[in-house]
């Protein structure tokens, strides 16, 4: 009976796994370099499943060693809290939608907003100048933070055009026309994603929904934002926008 | 840790008998857990939002450690499962030298024979101790062995790159286990491990036969159970990392990250009672770094691997409880050492 249902849960949990790389939604828990490796993990948890039915087959073949098999039954013997356990993932996986982490994880980790903040260890890869887009208009919110960590001087950005795509936050440091346009930054799972943000002047900032994402174009202007100095966002448009299937940045 | 399965019950038992919660005490506790989380996910508005939206980000961030570590307990599991059936133990002690140096070196690097985490390390060395393996030896294995292993070496390398960090996790991890081993050395056997009490109960489970792809069948069962033994502390630890990073602001770890001495304590402290498998233990040390120096996120990163809450539970299936103390206060000092060290005057 337990065998059986060791069975099904390592293969539910292959299936599982193969289910989330199909329609996309991995990439809301782990980096897409990950995905041929859980591909291969779904094929090898389907594979341990159905050794396990060989094994099971083949011992009701042998009859004949009952003793030993019910010891064998007993050697290995999970508990059913223990199974329960290994069905959490699955199940909880598909009782709780997807969704990428927003706003609420936000509140409980550092937020870069650029200037002299750096950013993660693993940022700036070497070269990193070659990296940077030159259209302005493509640039997302990681490679500006890169652009105004390089440069000391916010002002220097003045005037340029910034299009970028991202969440709504809000907490006590925000006016009534400001909120921050966010991302998270993610190197292998969300584990370790780290969020990171442009601040945007809107005065139809009340409007939008925390959380919600949303499509900001605008042009970059030197402001103080909470006694520091930075480049904000001066928006001209915001326009509420889907979900994008990549919601974190890679760095 | 099911690839000597013969003393799966007798080490299961020593687990549950040791610890003040019975098992049955455990389950329960466990399954009111696990049904309150279920129906949490089941009806979602009878929690109040600002709660909903903590437990949605629980939930990814769970499920985010998960994904992530299943694919290296899963390459763990088969690796284990292809020694016990392809490996011929008995020839290994032939390998072993016998003077204390050489031998608790030689122990401290025989992960690389055996890639085990440490889940798997403590079953494998008692089964190696019963075949006459030195203890010095045994004891630098099963404290380098969840590090020095092919598995942790990259997914360390993925999680860090070339740095400090791996250069530093495995040169300290074969270093302190090559000194508490040589410590060992020294102290006589039976005052060291608890006696073999499974003498007599000799019998092989698997064998289904001897043909080549009835072995291969077996290494996968071994594998199997392997895995699902495994993969429960895995989802427990996955499940109290999400918790501490739902409900823990970053800012109350980086109070602790402030101090050259406290932060490694802090971090030791959450390594011990996180029990996060090795193999993926870098990856959440990952969220650390914009907190921590280098010198802290290494005593993560080489305490956790030797010693945690189930590993030392484990412990005591093979060393009587002073060893198993002792097991546990030496590598905390060394490391903090080291550690600290690394903090005051290297500057990482």
């Amino acid at each position: 009976m337990k065998q059986t249902v060791k069975v099904i849960l390592l293969i539910a949990l292959g299936l599982f796994l193969l289910s989330h790389l199909l329609n996309g939604t991995l990439s809301f828990y782990i980096h897409p370099r990950f995905n041929v490796l859980t591909l291969l993990t779904a094929v090898g948890l389907t594979a341990l499943g159905v050794g396990y039915a060989v094994q099971q087959r083949r011992q009701a073949a042998h009859v004949h060693d009952d003793d030993h098999e019910h010891e064998h039954e007993h050697s290995h013997d999970v508990s059913w809290a223990g199974l329960l356990l290994l069905a959490l993932p699955v199940v909880l996986g598909l009782l709780v939608e997807p969704r990428p982490l927003g706003a609420s994880a936000l509140q409980n980790r550092e937020i870069n907003i650029g200037n002299d903040v750096s950013l993660t260890s693993a940022s700036a890869p070497e070269g990193s100048e070659l990296n940077v887009i030159a259209n302005a208009g493509e640039r997302n919110i990681l490679d500006w933070l890169y652009l105004f960590q390089r440069s000391s001087d916010p002002a220097s950005f003045d005037g340029e055009e910034a299009h970028v795509i991202g969440f709504v936050y809000r907490d006590g440091r925000f006016t009534d026309t400001q909120f921050m346009v966010s991302r998270f930054t993610v190197s292998c799972c969300v584990a370790d994603a780290a969020p990171i943000g442009l601040i945007v002047e809107w005065p139809d900032t009340a409007v939008l929904t925390p959380d919600s994402w949303v499509d900001v174009s605008g042009t970059l202007q030197a402001r103080t934002f909470n006694g520091v100095t930075m480049s904000v966002l001066i928006a001209d448009s915001v326009t509420p926008t889907e979900t994008p299937s990549q919601p974190y940045l890679y760095q | 840790m099911a690839q000597i399965d013969k003393q799966q019950p007798a080490i299961a038992e020593e687990e549950n008998g040791k610890t003040a919660v019975s098992p049955r005490t455990f389950g329960r506790i466990l399954g009111i857990l696990i049904i309150l989380l279920l129906l949490i996910g089941l009806f979602p508005n009878l929690i109040p939002s600002g709660l909903n939206e903590k437990f949605q980000t629980f939930v990814t961030i769970f499920l985010g450690i998960f994904i992530e570590a299943v694919p290296f307990l899963l390459a763990g599991s088969l690796v284990s499962g292809l020694i016990e059936v392809f490996v011929d133990k008995a020839s290994l002690a032939r390998y072993v030298p016998r003077r204390a140096i050489p031998a608790a070196f030689v122990g401290a690097l025989l992960g690389f024979a055996f890639p085990v985490c440490e889940c798997g390390v403590v079953p494998v060395t008692r089964r190696l101790y019963q075949k006459g393996l030195p203890v010095s030896v045994g004891i630098a294995f099963l404290l380098s062995a969840p590090v020095i292993n092919p598995v942790v070496l990259v997914s360390t390398y993925v999680a860090f790159g070339w740095g400090p960090v791996l250069i530093g996790r495995f040169v300290f991890s074969i270093l302190i286990a090559f000194i508490v081993g040589l410590i060992f050395q020294f102290a006589p056997p039976e005052e060291i491990l608890l006696p073999v009490v499974d003498a007599g109960h000799e019998h092989e489970h698997y064998e289904a036969g001897n043909g080549r792809i009835q072995r291969l069948w077996q290494a996968m069962n071994i594998a199997g159970d392997d895995f699902i033994d495994m993969v429960r502390y895995l989802i427990i630890g996955s499940m109290l990392a999400a918790t501490m990073q739902t409900f823990v602001p970053q800012s109350t770890l980086i109070s602790f990250g402030g101090g050259p001495v406290t932060s490694v304590i802090a971090l030791m402290v959450l390594a011990f009672v996180l029990s996060i498998c090795s193999t993926v233990d870098a990856f959440l040390a990952l969220s650390f770094v914009n907190s921590f120096t280098t010198g802290s996120i290494l005593s993560f990163l080489v305490f956790g691997p030797m010693v945690d809450i189930k590993s030392a539970l484990m412990f005591m299936g093979v060393f009587r409880r002073r060893v198993v103390l002792y097991l546990i206060l030496l590598p905390l000092t060394l490391t903090m050492l080291i550690t600290v060290f690394i903090n005051l005057n290297l500057g990482w």
